[in-house]
Parts: structure tokens; C-alpha cells; sequence
């Protein structure tokens, strides 16, 4: 195996990691030797293969065991008490009357939890914020002590939208004030007022997009059980160590008797990344009681107050020549992030999608009294793509040209926003492909091709839009390979599998990079007791950070199996291979499996570690795609149907294509929600959610979905990794919204410049372009 | 009370107002999967009677004598037989989380006991109860379609034996284009 030396001798450096879209320095160890890349033209046996995914038996039989099915002996069931007010303070609750309901066990109140945990503040800040916990020996007992502990409220002013909380005299949200430290974050290059006056035509747009619900099926919920001064706990989680290290800080214990236990999850999206209310009430009831206790989100307190993509203004001005040269692009941003959050805008793709010289963001990040945000699938990208994207097809229409063609001629060809190559940049073929499936050039041919009725109500219409996002992932992740004395092989990394498919991919790349077959391996994920560190699933970064982690693991052990298999064969390790788990003297036929090897070696375990080394330091490391949508618009009612989507990405190299697909799909469909239906409403005159459930918050049914045509170009990006892959679960959501809305627009002639594009917004723009129909 | 579980004769206590997926946690069955609550999101879906049925709002009590059937009762007797739907989820990789899937497989149970042969329209209607935040619809839609064809009809090949997923089918629609 070919290395790659230690640079200068250091063992620790630092390096610079892409995170939710965001970038962070950090140290990072850098590993002795790396393996040489995965050449594009390698040839590979299971890596790049479709296998099937390898949990899927237990998801189908409802073997697998998620946090919320969860029991334990003696289990107890917790249940937090919310505020029914968005501003005020909690003046009176009756804890003896919870505890004198049958079956309540434990009440926790303001001042009952350790200050670090920042529970049950007698200040209220959002409606939906945690004041209390009942614990009881059943949910309806607990929810019954909720009843009477008959809490009382005085309510305040609020204010809950970002222009009554930047208003003058505004209601302080936090105390230091309602716009963050440091906004507006501004960012810029070149010149965007010159850029404007070199322009032959300038589009202004203001966009607007919606606070979005995660919406995850399995809700936020953790099980906790102490034993001795040890504490477990199963989290439904997308960061076991995380949220190991918070609880461990927040309970002022060490992190070695803090256990985190996720094996199955029912959906992440973002919004499962640490420890909150829910899992320090469980952890906070199990060591009171000496007793289990689970505690799992409410729909309605899901759907409240576990998360969600910020809503945004985005005032876009944006400047061409006639041909079609971008000269400037201008935002400036309003996000009102909820009562926490942080600065995931929607103005950095702006930056870094389009070869513009001239470029300006403005951002203004405020604190308002509702919910926290949190990631959701391509925080800030898929906000930003809407604005950008949205004023990218304006454009087309104001010069006359083809949106596509606009594209291409402003693609960036170097990372205009830090003026450094990509490692690998596909987004070119991603258009090309994308356009030759979706037969772009021939859409005319099939605007009138929708089913005659007794009134042409019904018209069709095409768009697209283009996505790139931030995500090499990077170090510290680290992973094992043991090889077992029957030939089985583990794949350990204190990683997650969200149903994004890590324990299948992991397996594959240790697999191959062993010689092993696939059946013989198996990834053990989700365990901080016992597996190496490795950070979030989060930024899409699970299989470009960990990959490398568990090929570098497995090629050491694959290292060690052929010096220990040498002597038994008679040969010098360099005279072996490895293929199908079988060891194989080159150019003879004398061999023997991986399994008679371990035999031999008895009791002596071959155990093969990885690291994930530095990412390059002078290139950009992103994941680009292209998506066309086709709609019908009845301009009666205003109602949109997609009818197809075609999406194009460009990943590097994809590890299983069919698992691959499966994340385009879905990444597709929650950006069709998103364009079409999903919308959190806050009543106006309480602040409170009026649509906090699955009925009211409409995400997409299956009677939703269009014809997704979804797949990768691209090649593989040795120079990102030496596994060659990138990130792929969040890109898929950035561009749909864009597409949609721009196919909308083509099919009625009228922009609508605000998502979901619900019946009356479409009629609205309908009514304002053509007068009322 | 005494009720058909999974084709087995049960009887079992059953506290007052108690809910049926509460009923078939406690005794051990976590396939259906509690999502809301309320009725919304199909995770819990079982069959009663050959109906479908939400058992986070059925009452327990109300099942007395009746034949219930979950996920954990879809393949067959052996521990790693699989039912054809359940084979072609795997194949066709139509869980993602796997968190909506046993309601899924419940849904699509009922709809080809209804419907054998499906069209794209009774597969849209009898699949639209059942929530998947994870998009995994089209897959859905694809397996159910290929059990229909009896593309996993005979045999039963247990996990190990997994058919292989087909070859890129990218412009597999749930609209038969």
C-alpha cells in the first residue's frame, strides 16, 4: 500500500471543516499514512455497487427498535409541560396537587434542574417553551398531573416576526436585545454599484420563504436508566457524542459514565442534533426516581418546539449584460431566527454558485419570541437558492434568454468566493444531463399537451434551478476493523445511521478496501461506550468524514492479515492478495480464506485502526446538481401539479447508487413541500402554533409525488478524499423549490414571489399580472 | 379479552381506555410505530378484521374477539420468511429510517388484498394515509408495482438471500409516466 508521509512531522494541525454550511478551523490529528486515492478508473468489486441496504430486513419485519418503542423494566413516562403563551412569566403552579394524582411519581419545576440544563425558566419566551415535567408510572397518569398542577401565566407583549422585533421599542426577546451580535453580517467583492452601472438590465425581487417543520415521524425522545453513578441513554439522535458531551457538562459528571445509546432513528433532518429538554428531564427523572424513564415528544410539542428551518426576506437585486454576463449580485436578508440559533442565512451561495465579479450580502439575524431554528437539510442553501434562483430565472425572462443558458454562462469555474480551484466540480454535466432528460430544448412541444377539459384552465410550464453545498466533511473521525477468529469482520465508528444508509456504505468501502465480501462484514454504529469518536451526522458529511476513517482501518487490517497470513503460505506479504475474503498467492493457485487465517491465528485479533486525515487546504470541496421541473396550473383555483422532476447531482464518487438515489428522492420531495404546501403559521394575536400537527402542516403524500428522475454525474474526487466521495443527503432540497417555482411562473406568466406557492398566492400574482379572472 | 393476534389466539388484560398500539407495546410487538397520536401520519397502522385501522386512536377494549394483524404478522411462521412486500421494500430499498415502514407494509397489504393489480391512481388513494418524511414514496410505489407483477411471488429467500435491487431505474415513476 502506497502512503502518504506525515506532512512535516506535526501530528496535530489545523484545518479547516465545512459544517451545516458553515466553515470551522479545528485541529485535527493527521494520520502517519494515508492510502493513495481510489483512481477514478479503480477497479472496485463493492464500493459502487447496489447493495441492498443493510439494516432493511430489521425496517421491514419492525424488528428494528427505536428510541420510541423503547422499554425498560420498570419504566417510567415523563411529559413536559409548555408554556401556552409567547411572552410573560409563569406565576403559579401546584406541584402537590401533580403529585397527589394516581400514578404521578416525580414533578420537576423551575429551579429543580441543574442551572447548567437551562430547563424550566420562570420567564417565558415562546409559546411552546418546557416550564415543567410530570413523571408517572403511564403517559395518561403523567399527562393527567400535568392537568392539575394548574399552571398560571402573566402574559407580556411579544414580538414574534422579525419587523415587530427590530420595531422601535420592540419587546426584548433576550435581554442584551433582539437583533444578534453582529448582524448585519456583511460579506462582499468587487464592486456591486459598479457592477449595477456596467448592468443593461437589473432585476429587483423581494422572496420570502417560510418558517419549514422537520417533521420527522419518530419525535424527539430519549430513554435514560442509571445504574450506580452511571448513566445510559437512548436518544434519537444524529450526534451520540454530542449529546454524551452536553449531558455529561450539563450534569456535572464525567463523559466516561455517560453512555449514548442510537441504533434506529426515525428521521433527523437536522433537528436531532444534541441534547434538549426532553433528554435532561429523562436523565433528571431516572436519577431522582432510581427508576427508567422515558420521555418522548408530543406531535403537537414536535411540531412546536423541536426545531425548524427559519423563515426569510431576501431583497435581491441582481445585474447582467445583454448577453447575459452576471456584473453584480446584491442581497440583503432578514431571518428571524426564533429565540435562539445561529447564523445559518441564506446568503453564502449567493457567493458561490456564480463566476460574478461583484457580489454583496447583507444579513440581519433577529431574536423573536417563537421556537429556536435548527439545521434542516441545507440550512441557508435551500433558503438562499429560492432568492437566488428565483432572481437567476427573472433575469432570463427580463433579457429573452434561455435560464439554462444564462447558467452556464456564468458558471464558476474556480470557487469565486475564496478564488481557489474545486476539488471536483461537475455542475456543467449536471445542465447537460439533466437538460437532455428532461428534453429541454423540446419543452414547447409539451406546453399544450395537458388533458383538455370543457375550459382550458390548465396550463403548463417549465423551470430549473442549479445547487451547490459545502461538504468535504473532514476530520476527527475515527474507526476500527476487527477481523474475528471466524473470519467475520466488524466495522466499528461511533457514527449514525439517520436512513441515509452509513451502516451499509461504511460496510461496503471496509469491504472492499479488505478484500472481504460484503456478507462478511458489518458496521457497528451508534454506541459512545465502546466505539471510536466520530462527530455528527450533520452537513452531509457521514460519508466523506467517516469513509475514509473505515478504509484506512480496513486496509490496515488487510495489512496485518497478509503478514500474518505469509508465513502460513510460505510467501512475503507483498506475493498476497485479497479478494472475496479469500488470501491469494499472486500468479499461483494457493490460497486460503480470510477465515482459516484467523483460525491459525487463535486468540490473536487483527485489529486495524483509521483516522481521517486534513482536508487539501487550497481547494473548495462541494457537491453541485441541476434540477427542471414540469408543472400544471389550474389558473381557476390556483392549484399546482408537478408532474415530473429531473434532478442531476455531482457527488464524486457514489458508494451505492441505489441508496444514493433514495436520499435525491427524498431531498426532491421535502423541497416540493417546502415549494408547494409547508408553512408554520403562529396565530398573530398569541404567538402560538395554529397548524402544530401533521394535518394542518402539510407535508407530501405519496399522491403528491411527481416523476422523479434522480441520478449522479460526476466522477470520483480523489482530491477531496481518498475514498473520493462527497456529501450527498442535503443538496437534492436546495434547487426543487427554485425549479418549481420557476416552472409556475412560465406556465401563468406571473412570478409569485413567495413559498408555498398555495392556490391563493398563485391567484394573487394571476390577478395582479392579468387582472382578475 | 381474547383477540387473534398475528393469527395466534390471545388473551390478554386490557386497562380501561387503553389504545391498541399502547396494547401491542406492552406486549413486545413495537412494530407499529407511534408517529402522532392522532390519527395523521399511518405509522401505527394495523389490520383489524382485514381493515386498516390507526391503533393509536382504536381502543384496545374495542378489539375484543376481532383478528388483528401487525407488520411482525406479515411474513411467514419462520423466523426470517418474508412476505413478498416485504421482500420487494428491501429490494426496491423503499425504507429509508424505516420508522413509517411496518405502516407501510401494512397500507400496501390492504391495498393488494383490494386491489391484486393496482393502478397508479388506487396506489396513490391507498397508500396517501401513510406519512414518509424520508421520501421514500417512489420506491414505495415501485415495490408494491412489482408485487403486483409477482416479481416476488414463490420461494422465500430469507435476509441473507436478499434479491438484488434492480438495475438503475431512474425513470421508474409512481405516474407510469
Amino acid at each position: 500500500m502506497a502512503r502518504r508521509a506525515r506532512g512535516a512531522g506535526r501530528t496535530f494541525v489545523k484545518t479547516v471543516v465545512d459544517v451545516e454550511g458553515r466553515t470551522e478551523e479545528r485541529v485535527v490529528e493527521v494520520p502517519a499514512f494515508e492510502p493513495d486515492p481510489w483512481a477514478e478508473a479503480a477497479d472496485l468489486a463493492i464500493v459502487g455497487t447496489r447493495a441492498p441496504r443493510a439494516d432493511a430486513t430489521e425496517k421491514v419485519t419492525g424488528r428494528a427498535r427505536y428510541t420510541a418503542d423503547m422499554t425498560r423494566p420498570g419504566m417510567l413516562h415523563a411529559l413536559i409541560l409548555r408554556s401556552p403563551i409567547a411572552r410573560g412569566t409563569l406565576t403559579s403552579y401546584d406541584v402537590a396537587a401533580a403529585r397527589a394524582v394516581p400514578g404521578v411519581v416525580d414533578v420537576l419545576g423551575p429551579g429543580d434542574a441543574p442551572p447548567k440544563a437551562r430547563l424550566f425558566p420562570r420567564e417565558i419566551a415562546y409559546a411552546g417553551q418546557p416550564v415543567a415535567a410530570v413523571c408517572a408510572e403511564s403517559l395518561e397518569a403523567a399527562a393527567a398531573g400535568a392537568r392539575a398542577m394548574r399552571t398560571a401565566f402573566a402574559p407580556q407583549p411579544f414580538a414574534a416576526t422579525f419587523e415587530s422585533a427590530t420595531a422601535p421599542g420592540a419587546p426584548l426577546v433576550r435581554p442584551k436585545g433582539n437583533v444578534m451580535d453582529g448582524s448585519p453580517v456583511v460579506e462582499q467583492r468587487g464592486d456591486v454599484e459598479a457592477g449595477l452601472r456596467a448592468a443593461d438590465v437589473v432585476v429587483r425581487r423581494e422572496y420570502r420563504t417560510p418558517v419549514q417543520l422537520h417533521s420527522a415521524i419518530e419525535p424527539h425522545g430519549a430513554v435514560a436508566e442509571w445504574e450506580a453513578d452511571r448513566l445510559t441513554i437512548w436518544e434519537s439522535t444524529q450526534g451520540i457524542f454530542r449529546v454524551r458531551q452536553q449531558v455529561a457538562a450539563a450534569l456535572d459528571m464525567p463523559q466516561s459514565k455517560v453512555r449514548v445509546i442510537k441504533q434506529y432513528m426515525g428521521g433527523g433532518f437536522g433537528a436531532k442534533n444534541g441534547a434538549a429538554a426532553h433528554t435532561y428531564v429523562a436523565a433528571l427523572f431516572a436519577r431522582r426516581t432510581g427508576r427508567p424513564v422515558r420521555c418522548v415528544l408530543s406531535r403537537k410539542a414536535e411540531q412546536s418546539d423541536a426545531g425548524n428551518r427559519p423563515a426569510t426576506t431576501q431583497r435581491v437585486t441582481i445585474g447582467a449584460t445583454r448577453d447575459g454576463t452576471l456584473t453584480a449580485i446584491a442581497l440583503s436578508a432578514d431571518i428571524p431566527l426564533g429565540v435562539g440559533g445561529w447564523e445559518g442565512g441564506p446568503g453564502q451561495i449567493y457567493h458561490e454558485l456564480y463566476a460574478c465579479p461583484n457580489v454583496r450580502t447583507e444579513e440581519t439575524f433577529a431574536y423573536v419570541n417563537a421556537s429556536a431554528m435548527q439545521a434542516f437539510r441545507a440550512p441557508g442553501y435551500a433558503e438562499g437558492a429560492f432568492g437566488l434562483e428565483s432572481a437567476m430565472n427573472a433575469l432570463a425572462r427580463e433579457l429573452g434568454m434561455d435560464p439554462l443558458a444564462l447558467r452556464q454562462r456564468n458558471f464558476a469555474g474556480v470557487d469565486p468566493r475564496r478564488a481557489r480551484p474545486w476539488s471536483g466540480n461537475a455542475l456543467r454535466e449536471c445542465y447537460d444531463e439533466a437538460a437532455r432528460r428532461f428534453d429541454w430544448v423540446r419543452r414547447e412541444t409539451r406546453r399544450h399537451a395537458a388533458a383538455p377539459g370543457p375550459l382550458p384552465t390548465v396550463v403548463r410550464g417549465f423551470g430549473m434551478a442549479a445547487q451547490l453545498w459545502p461538504t468535504g466533511g473532514g476530520p476527527p473521525s475515527y474507526a476500527h476493523v476487527r477481523v474475528n477468529n471466524d473470519g467475520s469482520i466488524d466495522v466499528l465508528a461511533g457514527t449514525q445511521d439517520l436512513g441515509t444508509g452509513a451502516r451499509t456504505v461504511l460496510a461496503q468501502i471496509a469491504a472492499e478496501a479488505l478484500g472481504a465480501k460484503l456478507d462478511d462484514v458489518r458496521a457497528v454504529i451508534g454506541d459512545t461506550e465502546s466505539l471510536p469518536y466520530t462527530g455528527n451526522s450533520w452537513g452531509s458529511m457521514t460519508t466523506p468524514s467517516v469513509g475514509p476513517a473505515a478504509r484506512m482501518a480496513a486496509e490496515d487490517a488487510r495489512r496485518l492479515l497478509l503478514e500474518a497470513a505469509a508465513p502460513m503460505l510460505g510467501v512475503e506479504p507483498s506475493d498476497l492478495e485479497v479478494h472475496d475474503s479469500r488470501v491469494m498467492v499472486r500468479d499461483t493457485d494457493r490460497s486460503m480464506t480470510i477465515r482459516e487465517v484467523a483460525a491459525q491465528l487463535g486468540d490473536v485479533m487483527i485489529i486495524g485502526r483509521g483516522t481521517r486525515g486534513p482536508n487539501p487546504p487550497d481547494r473548495t470541496i462541494a457537491t453541485f446538481g441541476a434540477q427542471f421541473a414540469e408543472v400544471e396550473v389550474d389558473v381557476g383555483t390556483g392549484v399546482v401539479r408537478v408532474l415530473r422532476i429531473v434532478a442531476a447531482h455531482d457527488a464524486g464518487r457514489i458508494i451505492n447508487p441505489t441508496l444514493a438515489e433514495s436520499q435525491l428522492e427524498g431531498g426532491v420531495i421535502q423541497g416540493l413541500g417546502y415549494a408547494l404546501f409547508e408553512e408554520r403559521v403562529l396565530d398573530a394575536k398569541t404567538g402560538v402554533p395554529l397548524n402544530a400537527d401533521l394535518h394542518d402542516y402539510r407535508i407530501p403524500t405519496i399522491a403528491d409525488v411527481p416523476a422523479i428522475e434522480a441520478f449522479f454525474v460526476g466522477r470520483a474526487d480523489p482530491i477531496a478524499n481518498h475514498v473520493g466521495a462527497r456529501g450527498l443527503a442535503e443538496p437534492p432540497i436546495i434547487p426543487t423549490a427554485p425549479a418549481i417555482a420557476a416552472a409556475v411562473a412560465d406556465a401563468i406568466g406571473a412570478e409569485v414571489t413567495q413559498i408555498p406557492l398555495t392556490p391563493w398566492r398563485v391567484r394573487a400574482a394571476l390577478a395582479r399580472t392579468h387582472g382578475d379572472q | 379479552m381474547r383477540l387473534t393476534l398475528n393469527g395466534r389466539p390471545r388473551e390478554v388484560p386490557v386497562e380501561p381506555g387503553e389504545r391498541l398500539l399502547a396494547l401491542l407495546h406492552r406486549l413486545h410487538l413495537t412494530g407499529a410505530k407511534f408517529g402522532c397520536g392522532q390519527g395523521e401520519c399511518g405509522a401505527c397502522t394495523v389490520l383489524v378484521n382485514g381493515r386498516l385501522s390507526y391503533s393509536c386512536l382504536a381502543l384496545a377494549e374495542a378489539c375484543d374477539g376481532l383478528d388483528v394483524v401487525t407488520v411482525e404478522g406479515l411474513g411467514g411462521t419462520a423466523d426470517h420468511e418474508l412476505a413478498p412486500l416485504q421482500r420487494a421494500f428491501v429490494a426496491y430499498d423503499a425504507a429509508q429510517c424505516g420508522y413509517c415502514t411496518p405502516g407501510q407494509l401494512i397500507a400496501a397489504t390492504h391495498l393488494l388484498e383490494r386491489h391484486p393489480t393496482p393502478t397508479d391512481d388506487q396506489i396513490r388513494e391507498g397508500m396517501s394515509g401513510n406519512l414518509c418524511r424520508c421520501g421514500t414514496y417512489p420506491k414505495i410505489a415501485a415495490a408494491i408495482r412489482a408485487v403486483s407483477r409477482g416479481d416476488f411471488a414463490g420461494g422465500v429467500p430469507g435476509p441473507g438471500a436478499n434479491v438484488a435491487p434492480p438495475a438503475a431505474r431512474g425513470t421508474e415513476t409512481n405516474r407510469g409516466a
